[in-house]
């Protein structure tokens, strides 16, 4: 009841006079002094309006939207570390040579049981366990920057994680409910190099667009106009589907598919991070960036392919700002093209009907530890294979720190998950909004709804009871995964943030036989 | 009464004969599995400390800092000899590391932290006087974001000016425990150092020395070749300054240093390694540069000392 009335709130003060200027972090660079709270009554009109549609279009229709992994901007009047170097005069903040951040979130989710009239159905082993289950992970990271030579920027980042999944992290799609969990990884805090790599930016002129300091992000002015390169060890989300309106996932959105596209199979090992290189151009409120990265070795697990030439995963990325109205607003549109070692649905199948003794159970390569005889195996079927897929994205702010985003993505779905989720066609829409309409600015609310759908050769694999990455109950009744998200995170003390999560997971693993599923999430976020 | 008792101790006897013999086979080829341990011996000096392993001490000013970039290589870090003296197993035949460091200097304080990233490790699996190997199988591949124990860092100046004839100073780390024993990259425990420091400069030459305590608590002796508890550092680095154009500066010169356990004070589990240097510096600005090359050979190849190595740093530093 607290959200609604909060965000009742919020559609009632969308033109609140007394409003702070800028709120979502992105929004506020290089243009501190604008109000987004002098709309005429049209307008707010129009606002509200929008805002309206949007709430009933959520409520009735159940989508989602989404964020990533790639930490925000830190604003000059947020605590941290660098800030208070500088205010001592030991820091020069806006043109860095150095800084270091960092943070550490503690998420602990609980479901309580739920129908479910199979589980892990003829030795199948991918089931969502329909018992009560609790879940968490802990993080810290620190980042490191640092000025290495004109226009060139070097990135170190340190990680420490400890997890406990629900069931194993099975039974899931695209609506995992805490984007921080990995594939890989246990309950004993486990520190991993998470990125190192290099960026080198070449002015192309036009004027100066001031970048804050923040984490991943020296403090510095580039040109609008640029050519900036990456290489090394990142996560692509850092580069590719940024996060919308640049809130922090660890003070956003809770669930996997808010990161990206679920239907986003980027090539990165268990952890969601790969090695390569990223070409942006940067033309004013134009960009353009293409990437080729590193898949695993075999999907979804630690070990990375290195043979960048034979297997690899390719991206490409335009991007465009615009004003509507006066509201700051963003469209991106992402395709994807993967050459990986990996099986095709069609050909596992093909394998098992002309010999059944090519089944789940006895696999002579890497499978996931399915017991099912009676079931196909991608392990038969995998060679090179290529994935593609194609998506757009766009936010828009549509009052004082109120935006709305979606983002939908048409993978073609022929071949298995190799690295992020299952699904093969993905949306999600949202709204977050900053509390200064009740004069609490840091503070963040949210509501999204994401779906996630396989194509029907998928679907005939998984009723076939065979598993794919973590889906596959044996048995399938196949319909769209859905998640609705709602959320609210409240800052406090300066540096931390302590959210309340809901999320109501409908056909949970694309089956419609089981679930619904409820997860109650409460989570604990500092930064430095 | 008296016939049964000793034909009922006849057949005991028997029976226990006949149950230590069929055992017999299994007891004498028991042999006790070595685990892993962090092999690495090469243990850096802060970023910005200049030699690889002594310290120069040249920490002053206002706020400052380094950061360090340090790979190396090591042929044959683990080596076991069997107790006739001829067996030779080398578990650990190759490693080669990345090590990243950051520092933040103050006056005479300095705070560091240091990830080491293993890129290989590779040997042979075997037995060695009943103890049974498994060499690690490492490679950036299969562990593309592996730290292996990081560590913190606090050193301080406590007499002498950089430049002066004589410095001395104290530092301490703390290691913290991080990938897998069977890899050979960790103890999977705490350790920490306690450095006693020595440095100066005398005209064109320039020396550092150190003494210090390992704080080990691995014992697995008598396991050959394993950690035998806590250990006592030593090494001494000298070398010659040359000044070249345009604030280049190379020093040339060795290090040594190495490592005995208390246990065994000086006795058998004793390291000793010689790394001949050169250090290319760009100094005298608020940012410089160094880069650092050596290249070493065991004086003692015992107790994780490899038999040769190849080191190769990169420190940019300064302050205000």
């Amino acid at each position: 009841m607290r959200f609604w009335s909060l965000l009742l709130a919020v559609v009632r003060c969308v033109n609140c006079p007394e409003r702070r200027a800028t709120v979502f972090n992105g929004y506020s660079r290089g243009v501190p002094d604008r109000s987004l709270g002098q709309a005429n009554p049209a307008r707010v009109l129009l606002a509200r309006s929008t805002l309206r549609v949007l709430v009933s279009f959520l409520l009735l229709w159940s989508f989602a939207s989404a964020q990533n992994g790639t930490p925000a901007p830190r604003p000059d009047d947020e605590f941290s570390f660098m800030q208070r170097l500088a205010d001592k005069g030991f820091h020069d903040i806006e043109n860095e040579s150095w800084n270091a951040y960092g943070q550490f979130t503690y998420i602990s989710s609980w479901k309580p049981s739920f129908d479910a009239p199979y589980t892990n159905l003829n030795g199948s082993i991918n089931s969502l366990l329909p018992t009560a289950e609790r879940s968490f992970t802990g993080t810290a990271t620190l980042y490191l920057g640092v000025r290495l030579w004109r226009g060139a920027e070097g990135y170190l980042v340190p990680e420490l994680i400890s997890e406990r999944p629900f069931s194993q992290l099975r039974g899931l799609g695209g609506a995992i409910q805490n984007f921080e969990l990995q594939k890989t990884g246990g309950e004993t805090p486990q520190l991993y190099r998470s990125r190192i790599f290099i960026k080198q930016t070449f002015a192309l002129g036009g004027k100066s667009v001031v970048e804050e300091s923040g984490p991943l992000q020296l403090g510095t002015h580039y040109d609008s106009r640029r050519i900036v390169l990456v290489a090394g060890n990142f996560s692509i989300l850092d580069f590719f589907d940024t996060n919308a309106f640049d809130v922090d996932p660890r003070d956003g959105f809770l669930g996997l598919g808010f990161m990206t596209y679920g239907a986003y199979d980027f090539a990165s090992d268990a952890r969601g991070y790969s090695y390569g290189g990223v070409a942006q151009f940067f033309w004013d409120d134009w960009a353009v960036r293409v990437g080729r990265i590193t898949p695993p070795k075999e999907p979804n697990q630690l070990p990375v392919d290195f043979r960048l030439f034979k297997y690899y995963g390719d991206q490409m990325e335009a991007e465009h700002k615009h004003k509507i109205r006066g509201q700051e607003g963003m469209v991106r549109v992402l395709a994807f093209r993967n050459r990986e070692d990996m099986g095709r649905f069609s050909d596992a199948i093909a394998a098992f009907e002309a010999n059944p003794n090519e089944n789940a159970a006895t696999c002579t390569g890497f499978n996931y530890g399915s017991q099912n005889a009676d079931a196909p195996d991608l392990c038969w079927a995998r060679k090179s294979n290529v994935k593609k897929g194609i998506g757009g994205f766009a936010e828009q702010y549509i009052g004082h720190d109120i935006g709305v985003f979606g983002r939908a993505m048409y993978a073609d779905g022929q071949t298995e998950v190799d690295a992020y989720t299952s699904d093969d066609r993905s949306a999600t829409v949202g709204l977050l909004a900053k509390g200064s309409s009740w004069s609490r600015p840091k503070d963040v609310v949210g509501i999204g709804t994401n779906a996630g759908w396989i194509s029907s050769m998928h679907a005939k694999y998984l009723g076939m009871g065979g598993v794919d990455g973590f889906v596959g109950d044996g048995a399938i009744t196949a319909a769209s995964e859905r998640s609705l998200d709602l959320f609210y995170s409240a800052h406090f003390r300066a540096v931390y943030w302590l959210t309340g999560d809901y999320q109501h997971i409908t056909n949970p693993g694309f089956n419609s036989a089981r679930g619904p599923v409820n997860v109650f999430t409460v989570r604990i976020h500092g930064q430095f | 009464m008296a016939s049964f008792e000793s034909h009922r101790r006849c057949v005991r006897a028997l029976l226990a004969g006949f149950v230590l013999l069929s055992f017999w086979p299994s007891l004498a080829d028991a042999q006790e599995q070595a685990d892993g341990f962090a092999i690495e011996r090469l243990y850096q000096s802060a970023p910005g400390a200049g030699w690889f392993v002594m310290d120069d001490l040249d920490i002053s000013g206002r706020l400052g800092g380094a950061i360090s970039l340090t790979s190396g290589y090591a042929r044959n870090p683990l080596v076991i000899t069997g107790p006739d003296g001829k067996q030779k197993l080398a578990v650990v035949s190759e490693e080669a590391f990345v090590d990243f460091g950051a520092a933040i200097t103050h006056d005479r304080f300095r705070g560091y932290i240091d990830f080491p990233v293993p890129l290989v490790l590779s040997g042979a699996s075997g037995t060695v006087g009943g103890y049974q190997f498994t060499a690690p199988s490492l490679s950036f591949g299969t562990s593309p974001d592996t730290v292996s124990d990081p560590r913190v860092g606090f050193d301080i100046r406590l007499l002498g000016e950089p430049g002066g004839l004589l410095r001395l100073g104290a530092g301490a780390q703390l290691i913290f425990p991080n990938g897998n024993r069977a890899d050979y990259v960790t103890d999977d425990k705490y350790r920490a150092m306690f450095r006693f420091l020595a440095a100066g400069d005398a005209g064109k030459f320039t020396y550092a020395g150190q003494l210090g305590v390992h704080v080990r608590t691995l014992n697995d002796a008598p396991v050959p070749g394993s950690p035998n508890g806590s250990e006592f550092l030593y090494g001494i680095s000298g070398g010659r300054r040359f000044a070249g154009s345009n604030g280049w500066t190379f020093v040339a010169g060795p290090e040594i240093f190495g490592e005995t356990a208390f246990h065994a004070f000086f006795s058998g589990e004793t390291g000793t390694e010689a790394l001949l240097t050169g250090r290319l510096e760009h100094t005298f600005t608020s940012r410089n540069l160094r880069i650092k090359l050596g290249v070493g050979h065991a004086l003692v190849q015992d107790f994780g000392a490899a038999q040769w190595r190849v080191v190769f740093g990169v420190e940019v530093f300064g302050h205000k």
